[in-house]
């Protein structure tokens, strides 16, 4: 224990207290020091941790399939036998012109469907009888997985960007919706109110009450959307592409290639995480409210 | 411009035949109010069978009663979000026919959005008004520095205690400079320390700007303490029981012998009831 600190904890080993200002001052100060510096070792040690379950991950990987009999290592090539291919597509720059094609596509589809899909639900959501109207149909639609018109999209749109477009923009549609559709009709007639009795229009009460109240539901569809997305960009490209990720997997398969299967696989899961990730830190950003209530 | 709109739906709604002249009508008229609310399995209740009252412009009017003796259904008709059965209600001589900036409301809840802060809550009524940020911003300072405020002005309002709430939406109703403020129990989700505050600076403010105050609390003690006048009320059907005059000068010293009188005698009128006030 520093001269300092006993200094501080003098009071507890009994007699008058003699709390000067001063001493009260550099208390506060030395605790928002600690604070700062717990926090701070905090964040160190999540992301220490965060990479020794990486490397964990990539030691029992790498040693599974040795110890294990009766694998062979061509058919689950441990990281050691996946580095030199992952290398190779890098340094080509093959891997990036195909994650940039799956990641304009998944943008593209994401982006239109979920800007349909919260324009849908936040009419559904308030206005009773469009509700009444489309709720069968859409409801119906939605229980068709969307992989299942990957051959429709096929035949009508061909093998170019159009049909894996289309079918992320309906695949995502329909979590946003949903999402959006219960966050505007359960949002409290309370705050409804209010806005009208603050001279709101129907519009205004619509876009600067309705939407934002239930911005926390609709940010959950659109992370639910993120994860859809990813599932049938894949299914798509695996059936008609000459590019993309889910490409190079289905090639990968034709010319026997396990290790760079497992490339492709892994750039998904980089590529997953990163936008989960992104979606993440930047909700705490434009939303410092969101979740708040709940802390 | 505010006093010639309203001169002119007068006259409007005076050629419908609405309003014969009542020089001594208050600025809210209820005339003959009843409204029937659907309940369990396509059964109707009377929320309010045949309530007529009239709030004096500029009074502190409290209204008290059981739950279901349809306070808040009076105060939200007077809001104008929802409509009457059978009678009429009428703000300053005109048919309430929907919310109004003028009327604002203030619920238990607080019913801020959780969305904007303190300053920009404020602010909503007048940008949905439409009115420029700059006077905006000056008009909803004045407001917050009304209720003690200006410091918190950049918080949000999970960041601010109960009390604090409040007095935003009590700022964010007044700065649209209404007439009338209806208040739904708004102190009765704050502890009793607090209450009291915002009782003491509730009657300031009245007073300060001189605005018209309707008051639902469950609380006898409250009532007798803010309201020039209490209106009871019972339920089944919704009714007013007995309007009491509240006859102390202020301020008011809730140990005062005048004060446990009327206390009493509120307490009384329930009794009557058969219902004990909570």
């Amino acid at each position: 224990m520093t001269e300092m600190e006993r200094d501080f904890r003098s009071a507890h080993a009994g007699g008058r207290d003699d709390l000067t200002p001063d001493l009260v001052q550099k208390i506060e100060e030395r605790f928002r020091y600690d604070l700062q510096r717990s926090r701070h070792r905090r964040r160190v040690q999540r992301l220490m941790l965060n990479i020794a379950g990486v490397i964990l991950f990539l030691i029992l990987w790498e040693v599974a399939p040795r110890v294990v009999p009766g694998v062979n290592l061509q058919m689950f090539p441990p990281p050691s036998g996946v580095v030199g291919t992952l290398w190779d597509l890098i340094a080509s720059g093959e891997l990036a012109g195909h994650a940039w094609s799956s990641l304009k596509r998944a943008v593209a589809g994401f982006v239109l469907g979920s800007t349909a899909g919260i324009l849908v639900g936040l009419l559904t959501g308030r206005l009773m009888m469009l509700r009444d109207l489309s709720d069968p149909v859409l409801h119906s639609l939605r229980s068709i997985p969307s992989i299942a018109f990957v051959p429709l999209a096929i035949v009508w749109f061909g093998l170019g960007e159009t049909p894996k477009i289309a079918l992320i923009t309906w695949g995502t549609f329909f979590p946003v919706w949903v999402n959006t559709f219960i966050g505007v009709r359960d949002v409290p007639n309370i705050y409804v109110r209010s806005a009208a009795s603050l001279g709101a229009s129907p519009a205004g009460i619509m876009l600067q009450v309705v939407l934002p109240a239930a911005l926390p539901f609709i940010i959950a569809g659109l992370r639910q959307a993120t994860a859809v997305a990813f599932v049938i960009l894949v299914a798509a490209e695996l059936v008609g592409a000459s590019s993309g990720l889910g490409y190079l997997i289905s090639f990968s398969h034709l010319v026997f290639r396990v290790d760079m299967m497992f490339v492709g696989l892994m750039a998904l899961g980089a590529l997953g995480f990163l936008a989960d990730t992104l979606f993440a830190a930047s909700l705490d950003r434009i939303f410092p409210w969101y979740g708040a209530e709940a802390r | 411009m505010r006093r010639v709109a309203r001169g002119s739906e007068a006259a409007r709604s005076s050629s419908r035949g609405h309003v014969s002249e009542r020089p001594d009508e208050g600025v809210v008229a209820i005339e003959h109010v009843s409204k029937l609310f659907p309940s369990t399995e396509g059964e109707s209740t009377w929320a309010l069978l045949d309530v007529s009252l009239s709030i004096r412009d500029g009074e502190f009017m409290c209204a008290i009663g059981p739950s279901g003796c349809g306070k808040t259904t009076l105060l939200n008709l007077i809001a104008g979000f929802i409509e009457p059965t059978r009678g009429e209600l009428r703000f300053d001589k005109t048919p309430i026919s929907g919310p109004a900036p003028e009327r604002g409301v203030v619920f238990q809840e607080y019913a801020l959005f959780p969305w904007l802060t303190a300053q920009r809550n404020v602010e909503f009524g007048l940008k949905m008004q439409g009115m420029a940020k700059a006077e905006r911003r000056e008009r909803a300072n004045e407001a917050l520095n009304l209720v003690g405020l200006a410091d918190a002005a950049r918080r949000y309002p999970f960041e601010l205690s109960g009390g604090m709430r409040q007095r935003v939406a009590v700022a964010r109703a007044l700065v649209n400079h209404p007439r009338i403020l209806l208040m739904d129990e708004p102190f009765a989700a704050v502890d009793a320390l607090t209450r009291a505050s915002l009782q003491t600076e509730l009657l300031r403010i009245w007073e300060e700007i001189g605005i018209t105050i309707f008051f639902i609390t469950h609380n006898i003690e409250e009532a007798v303490y803010l309201g020039d006048r209490i209106v009871v009320m019972s339920p089944n059907p919704g009714q007013i029981q007995e309007t009491v005059e509240v006859d102390i000068a202020r301020p008011r010293n809730r140990s005062e012998l005048e004060f446990g009188r009327l206390y009493a005698k509120v307490n009384g009128i329930f009794h009557r009831q058969g219902v004990s006030a909570s």
